[in-house]
């Protein structure tokens, strides 16, 4: 009796002090031609974060040309107008900085970290790749063969690496959440040059950005920058008139336009002084570039299906899928804290029971997808030493049917709120991570500060919410269940 | 969040900006920002604990690091003691069990973790009691509770399994012990090694080596010096114990000439190369940032190094090769790595030791040293962020003697290293001519490799770095010929050889049906077979009434039928050497087909398998090497093992057969048990007819 009402008092001291951390202060704006702009200062280390991500992933992907998303985020380091083919990452290399980009199903990802007098050269960087990158045969070539190098070592080649694959093709039949990032290959090699400065025209635009840069900065610096540097890149479809212009032969430009492009300058096509060209470029500004997106939802699974995958592995393994909530719902941060109970740390549910105690598995985990629109939840483990997948199906289904059946104890609840508080601050600790959390949270929430309030949405679930989710999505009828077994 | 955003679009007119703006040129970067790099904290307690602090208040969190200083002691026999201690110390306490170490731990969103020299406590500053209440238990009070003792042990056993397939572990293994034989670097957990270790094993580990002379304490975040002075001295200050362990090692072997190892991977279809040898340097010493620099642009990291132009960008023949240097008090090292196709294995070989040669030759270029060298300026300063580097550029200076502003002065040191530099370091420390050479791979690349070793005898390791000997079979008294005809008559049941030839020639047709149960699966499968002299044969799989996987041939050609993940059927004809090895080996017993005289197979001799004795006879057909395993008393065959080589890697399968009863005079086997990698098959006849009409069509896809 003591106990409980002591650890009754403690949530109460907890919850009062969540909100109370110091906060990560911002500023953003849009630009005119639609780039929305999000600053960070922190002097701390002489160090910044150049980062920009596009709201395009592989959903925004035509069903018979999977895999373009990804293949842009390495087709565009090949370089542009004014930056070499190979160039691009000697320039950060040589100016002591480090750089990578990330595709997920939702978007794209691009980041440069260097010591803040490089500052400049980031922007330039990254507005030379959203303006005027290349994208022509010749880098397509080069980039479909290290994609594929990628896919073998990382997809193929990796135990159990398919089954982000295997799952969401089950889970998904309408939506494109149908295929991951890493595509179709066959796709890949089908797909035109026209295709992919199609791609590039549709999803590469301004409107269809966040430039988020955090660290050692002077704000009114910055903004001049971003002014010299974004500001003068065109609004709405006039991007693509210029692009167009550049890459375009005469013939090709006219049929297309039905304007000659003789009434562009050609040492500056905005400085014309053709009536034409002026008309032009203004009514290309004024035509709003449209991002295609995905409105189907997807019907809710009506059974449980059980498929066999054999792989190159050594011990097998279960995966069991479910559709979970899209991100930023209640339920979404309900099913978080769920899974922290049955996976998060040594003495979560699973590890205790399925790893340490009938020593069933040799690793056992649950996690979301953290997606825009309802993606997946999943419950998995690896067998331990001859320990067959009916054995492991049981133990995971005995911990999923004992969180829809009795409330997590008040101990566990109050634990994953603890761990959700240490991870909070973990995730601040680096200004790159700082610019891609204001990003994210503006991108999918229209909400930049939510990077302040993220603990808050914890604080109104109940255990009964978490029994109430984990009834709702972890349902035994409506789910994948895959068989990972050693190849014959 | 409405109120964030100020919308410039009137303040700045795009078609102005575009026009006046000169993208050509990168800009140059503006002044180089000051890299300041805090002091830490150092004090020192009354039995010996050096506290390094390095405080940041950026996030509410505290970490607190043990860090033992005992040198590595030889473990021998015993080899793995000192890896087990790190998971075994977390395992419980006279006062916790581990169910509430990791409650308690989880609860306060803290991490607990520990290796053979350390112990790490992190969590958020409001929690520090609590956090550091566990980490002290752990510390003075580990039990080391039997049960625990056994189930990490097994876990182990797990891991080494998979370490033993592994070509990667495989060459670290042969390097460590090549470089540093008689030295603790050089010591490798073995099976038995394990098996070997006791629990009392671990507890004198513990007790010996988590001491607090020589020990520091390294405390980062958000916590202030007079506040980690006084908990330094309520929890640490009383603690007691010995002395740290110090021991003196050899320095490494330099092999007199160039020295070949080669680790046999069975299949393999790439070769990892390590190419490693020791250097006589210490912590400390004055030529390291030079040493940097010259491994750096060498191999050290990124796509502009030697090692990556040539053997990648240029060559093509792999996905990425690497250097790297590596200083210790106990002994150094330098190593060059990369996996790479077989065909090119020797050639790869050559360029890295022409790439060895070139280094310590030439000067390298200003463009190469300047972008190398503003590639690791740039990574000091980034790894700066992390208040965790300073603590541990301390702890650096103190466990290596190194100047106090050893790292304040570190980025002007490395801008004063020139190319006379990088070649003088080159010269003395890389000895083209007495490498070790470590090879994992596929004995066909053995041959053109053995010229690279200096007196052209190599080396041959196991996959734990122990010298592998040859399998030896015991002489047989009988020859090959005798084996298989005796075979012939045990399967017949006949005492002479024309008879059991008769039998075998008397059948026309076979149907054979098996039920098979991959263990561990949720799933039995229908195998069927069907059979008609002198080579026709098809065989089907079926699950749950589907065919899985069909393969036929009709004397003449045939392919196979595999069904995919998308419900429909992937079809292979079979090539023009497949079919003419069906034409051979599809006999009714593959033995008749080893008769033809077409394929050469040898007797390797006798071979005990689990206390029986076994003829073993060998022959390769295409891609597979097959060893089959006769009884030497009853002639059955109870066993065979074939290694394919396919496109995805080896692929070893071991069947054996038992439970044999006659159908019409000939013995089967109506039990078979098939390993295929580590997956296990169990079949079991249900039915056997001999010459039946079997359906043309059942040799047709």
């Amino acid at each position: 009796m003591n106990k409980y009402f002591l650890t009754g008092m403690m949530s109460i001291l907890m919850l009062s002090v969540f909100g109370q951390t110091q906060k990560i202060e911002f500023e953003e704006f849009t630009l005119d031609n639609g780039l929305h702009v999000i600053l960070h200062e922190d002097k701390t280390t002489p160090i910044v974060a150049v980062t920009i991500l596009y709201h395009v992933g592989s959903k925004n992907e035509q069903q018979d040309r999977t895999g373009f998303a990804h293949f842009f985020e390495h087709l565009l380091f090949e370089g542009s107008q004014n930056i070499e083919r190979g160039e691009f990452d000697k320039y950060v290399e040589r100016n002591g900085g480090t750089l990578n980009a990330n595709t997920s199903q939702d978007r794209t990802f691009y980041y440069e970290i260097f010591t803040s007098n490089n500052l400049e050269l980031g922007l330039w960087l990254e507005s030379e790749r959203l303006l005027h990158a290349k994208v022509e045969n010749i880098g397509i070539e080069t980039q479909r063969e290290v994609v594929k190098e990628e896919k073998r070592q990382r997809v193929d080649n990796q135990p159990y690496g398919t089954f982000m694959e295997e799952a969401f093709k089950r889970l998904f039949k309408e939506h494109p959440y149908n295929w991951v990032p890493i595509g179709s290959m066959e796709h890949l090699d089908a797909a035109q040059e026209e295709d992919y400065v199609n791609f590039y025209q549709t999803f590469y635009v301004p409107a269809n950005a966040t430039l988020s840069i955090a660290g050692d900065i002077d704000i009114k610096e910055a903004k001049e920058l971003i002014n010299k540097y974004f500001a003068s890149i065109p609004k709405g479809q006039a991007i693509n008139l210029y692009r167009d212009f550049v890459m375009m032969d005469d013939t090709s430009f006219e049929s297309k336009y039905k304007l000659s492009k003789s009434i562009f300058n050609k040492e500056n096509f905005f400085a014309t002084t053709s009536k034409e060209g002026k008309a032009a470029i203004k009514k290309y500004e004024n035509t709003p570039t449209v991002i295609p997106r995905p409105k189907v939802k997807e019907p809710a699974l009506e059974k449980e299906t059980v498929d066999v995958i054999y792989d190159n592995i050594q011990l097998p393994g279960v995966f069991i899928a479910y559709h979970s909530p899209a991100q930023n719902t209640k339920d979404a941060y309900a099913m978080e804290m769920l899974n922290a109970v049955l996976s998060g740390g040594t003495s979560s549910r699973m590890n205790k029971n399925i790893v340490e105690k009938k020593e069933l598995a040799v690793a056992a985990f649950s996690f979301n997808f953290p997606l825009e629109d309802p993606g997946m939840a999943l419950v998995a483990a690896i067998a331990a030493k001859d320990v067959s997948v009916e054995e492991l199906q049981n133990a995971l289904d005995e911990e999923i049917v004992r969180v829809q059946t009795e409330l997590v104890t008040e101990e566990e609840f109050q634990k994953v709120k603890n761990q959700f508080e240490n991870n909070f601050y973990s995730s601040n600790s680096s200004v790159a991570g700082i610019a891609e959390s204001l990003a994210n949270n503006h991108v999918y929430y229209g909400n930049a500060n939510l990077i302040n309030d993220e603990l808050k949405m914890y604080e109104n679930i109940t255990r009964e919410d978490l029994m109430a989710v984990a009834k709702k999505y972890l349902k035994k009828d409506a789910r994948v269940i895959l068989h990972y077994l050693p190849k014959e | 969040m409405n109120k964030y955003i100020i919308t410039l679009s009137v303040a700045f007119s795009t078609i102005a900006a575009f026009g006046q703006l000169d993208r050509s040129n990168a800009p140059k970067p503006g002044a180089a920002p000051e890299i300041n790099i805090a002091e830490p904290e150092v004090f020192e307690l009354d039995n010996g604990l050096k506290v390094i602090l390095s405080s940041n208040h950026r996030q509410p969190k505290v970490s607190f690091n043990l860090v033992f200083t005992s040198d590595p002691a030889l473990e021998g026999q015993k080899a793995g003691v000192s890896e087990l201690v790190g998971q075994l110390i977390l395992g419980g306490t006279t006062n916790r069990s581990k169910d509430e170490i990791d409650n308690e731990k989880d609860f306060i969103g803290a991490t607990l973790a520990a290796g053979s020299s350390s112990i790490y406590m992190s969590c958020l500053t409001k929690h520090m009691d609590k956090g550091l209440d566990l980490m002290l238990d752990v510390l003075h009070n580990a039990s080391f509770p039997e049960d625990e003792f056994t189930r990490i042990k097994k876990q182990t056993e797990s891991g080494l399994l998979s370490a033993k397939t592994d070509p990667n572990s495989m060459a670290s293994n042969a390097v460590s012990k090549s470089v540093f034989p008689s030295h603790p670097f050089g010591e490798v957990m073995t099976e038995s090694s394990l098996n070997n270790i006791s629990r009392q094993d671990i507890i004198d580990y513990y007790k010996s080596r988590f001491i607090p002379a020589g020990t520091y304490l390294v405390i980062v975040g958000d916590i202030n010096l007079d506040k980690a002075k006084e908990l330094a001295n309520q929890h640490f200050a009383s603690w007691e114990g010995g002395v740290p362990y110090e021991a003196d090692y050899n320095k490494g072997y330099f092999p007199e000439n160039n020295r070949v190892i080669f680790v046999e991977k069975p299949g393999a279809v790439q070769s990892v190369i390590n190419i490693a040898f020791p250097m006589n340097i210490e912590p400390g010493h004055e030529d390291i940032i030079k040493l940097s620099v010259m491994n750096k642009l060498f191999g050290g990291g990124g796509f502009g190094t030697r090692l990556m132009q040539n053997l990648r960008e240029d060559k093509a023949w792999t996905y990425g090769a690497y250097s790297s240097t590596n200083i210790n008090i106990e002994g150094s090292w330098f190593s060059a790595a990369g996996s790479f196709r077989n065909e090119v294995t020797d050639s790869a070989i050559y360029e890295f030791l022409q790439e060895f040669e070139n280094i310590t030759k030439d000067f390298v270029t200003e463009e190469e040293l300047e972008l190398n060298k503003a590639s690791m300026a740039g990574s000091f300063a980034r790894s700066l962020e992390s208040p965790r580097t300073i603590a541990n550029f301390a702890l650096s200076i103190y466990r290596n003697n190194l100047p106090s502003d050893y790292y304040q002065t570190y980025l002007q040191k490395l801008a004063a290293v020139t190319k006379e530099d990088v070649l003088e370091v080159a010269k003395k420390y890389i000895t083209p001519k007495n490498l070790n050479i470590v090879v994992v791979g596929n004995e066909e690349v053995l041959e053109k490799i053995s010229r690279f070793d200096g007196d052209g005898v190599i080396e041959r390791l196991d996959e734990f770095g122990n010298p592998a000997s040859k399998k030896e079979y015991k002489e047989a008294s009988i020859d090959k010929n005798e084996v298989i005809n005796n075979y012939f008559m045990a399967v017949t049941g006949q005492k002479k050889l024309k008879k059991a030839e008769k039998a075998l020639v008397k059948i026309t047709s076979m149907e054979q049906i098996m039920t098979v149960k991959p263990q561990g699966a949720p799933i039995e499968l229908k195998m069927t077979t069907y059979f008609e002299a002198p080579n026709k044969k098809a065989t089907s799989i079926e699950v749950m009434g589907m065919i899985a996987q069909k393969e036929v041939f009709d004397g003449e050609k045939g392919g196979s039928k595999t069904m995919n993940q998308s419900g429909g059927h992937d079809v292979k004809e079979l090539e023009a050497s497949e079919i003419e090895e069906k034409k051979i080996m599809n006999a009714f017993l593959p033995e008749i087909g080893l008769m033809s005289g077409k394929v050469e197979y040898s007797l390797l001799g006798i071979d005990a398998v689990n206390g029986k004795d076994y003829y073993v006879i060998e022959y390769v057909v295409g891609k597979s090497t097959t060893k089959a395993y006769y009884n030497v008393e009853t002639f059955m065959k109870e066993m065979s093992e074939s290694l394919e080589v396919t496109e995805e890697g080896p692929q070893n399968i071991t069947a054996k057969y038992s439970d044999f009863k006659s159908v019409k005079g000939i013995q089967f086997p109506h039990t078979i048990s098939q390993m295929v990698g580590s997956a296990v098959l169990d079949a079991t006849v249900k039915e056997i007819n001999l010459n039946v009409k079997i359906d043309p069509k059942k040799f047709e896809l």
